[in-house]
């Protein structure tokens, strides 16, 4: 690019190739995290359910230890990125701001799961709908929004099914509110 | 041509016009993302930084990535109200 004397319409193009420019970088976004997480928690949920189904083990719990390598990967590969970032959008900040907001109120859940006696499925399926309708509007990628809408619909299943239930309504969740958009997203990321 | 009278001359530029563009649309960017994104030479693209900077209409940041050495720049307020004059004086001249 010169320097050089610009027509009203150059200035025009110039604006809208840049924009456009920035736009297709902030599309380049999150797959990962929908990928690695539904992964991970529909494991934990599908082997809670036949752990505690077929009475496998005494604490069914254990298998959501499977949480804690994946929480590492999710930091290391957080700060990775950061470090190889040569530019942040304004998307970038809302993003990692929406879901930090999500895993604090989901945090708080699980340390009071208790006081619900167990229930706290649901509440963590209505805040992950929150989390990826929302990532879905900001990307304007119409599969995460209708997997917000998917897994606010399995929260309000869940509250109506017995705790062992919510399990297998949280893994059929997961993959149609986390796995599928999130390899749809890995896709529409590739072509950009 | 009495219209281009409104346009300001800082922005009235092919690369500084592109720089602010691509800033608009992003919280900060590197140097070496600028200057891939609008194909233009680092001296060039450096000149053109500065002119922009010295305006108050980016803020450029000078730090360390490991031991490499990174220049970030980010549009103030004060660019995006320059921005907006830019593009309704241009909205003028069109219509």
């Amino acid at each position: 690019m010169k320097e050089s004397e610009l027509t009203n319409s150059e200035s025009l193009q110039i604006i809208t190739d840049m924009i456009h420019q920035a736009k297709r970088n902030i599309a380049k976004k999150g797959s990962f995290y929908f990928l690695l997480w539904g992964w991970v928690v529909m494991v934990g949920n599908f082997g809670y359910y036949i752990i505690a189904s077929y009475d496998l083990h005494h604490a069914p719990h254990i298998i959501w230890s499977i949480t804690i390598p994946a929480a590492i990967v999710s930091i290391v590969y957080s700060m990775m990125q950061r470090k190889a970032a040569t530019h942040t959008s304004q998307i970038d900040g809302v993003f990692s701001n929406l879901w930090m907001a999500i895993f604090a109120s989901i945090v708080v859940v699980l340390i009071f799961m208790s006081k619900m006696e167990y229930n706290h499925n649901a509440i963590i399926l209505l805040l992950s709908g929150l989390g990826t309708f929302v990532s879905g509007r900001l990307l304007k990628f119409n599969p995460l929004i209708l997997g917000g809408l998917a897994l606010w619909l399995s929260g309000i299943v869940a509250f109506n099914v017995n705790v062992v239930d919510q399990c297998l309504v949280g893994g059929i969740a997961i993959i149609v509110g986390y796995l599928i958009p999130g390899y749809l997203l890995k896709k529409e990321e590739g072509k950009n | 041509m009495s219209d281009f009278k409104n346009l300001d001359p800082l922005l009235h530029s092919q690369l500084r016009l592109a720089i602010m563009s691509l800033l608009l649309g992003l919280q900060s960017a590197e140097f070496v993302f600028i200057k891939e994104k609008t194909g233009a030479t680092a001296g060039n693209l450096s000149v053109q930084i500065d002119k922009l900077s010295k305006a108050d209409y980016i803020k450029v940041e000078k730090a360390f990535k490991g031991k490499k050495p990174v220049t970030t720049c980010s549009i103030t307020t004060t660019g995006v109200e320059a921005f907006e004059n830019y593009v309704n004086a241009l909205k003028n001249y069109i219509g």
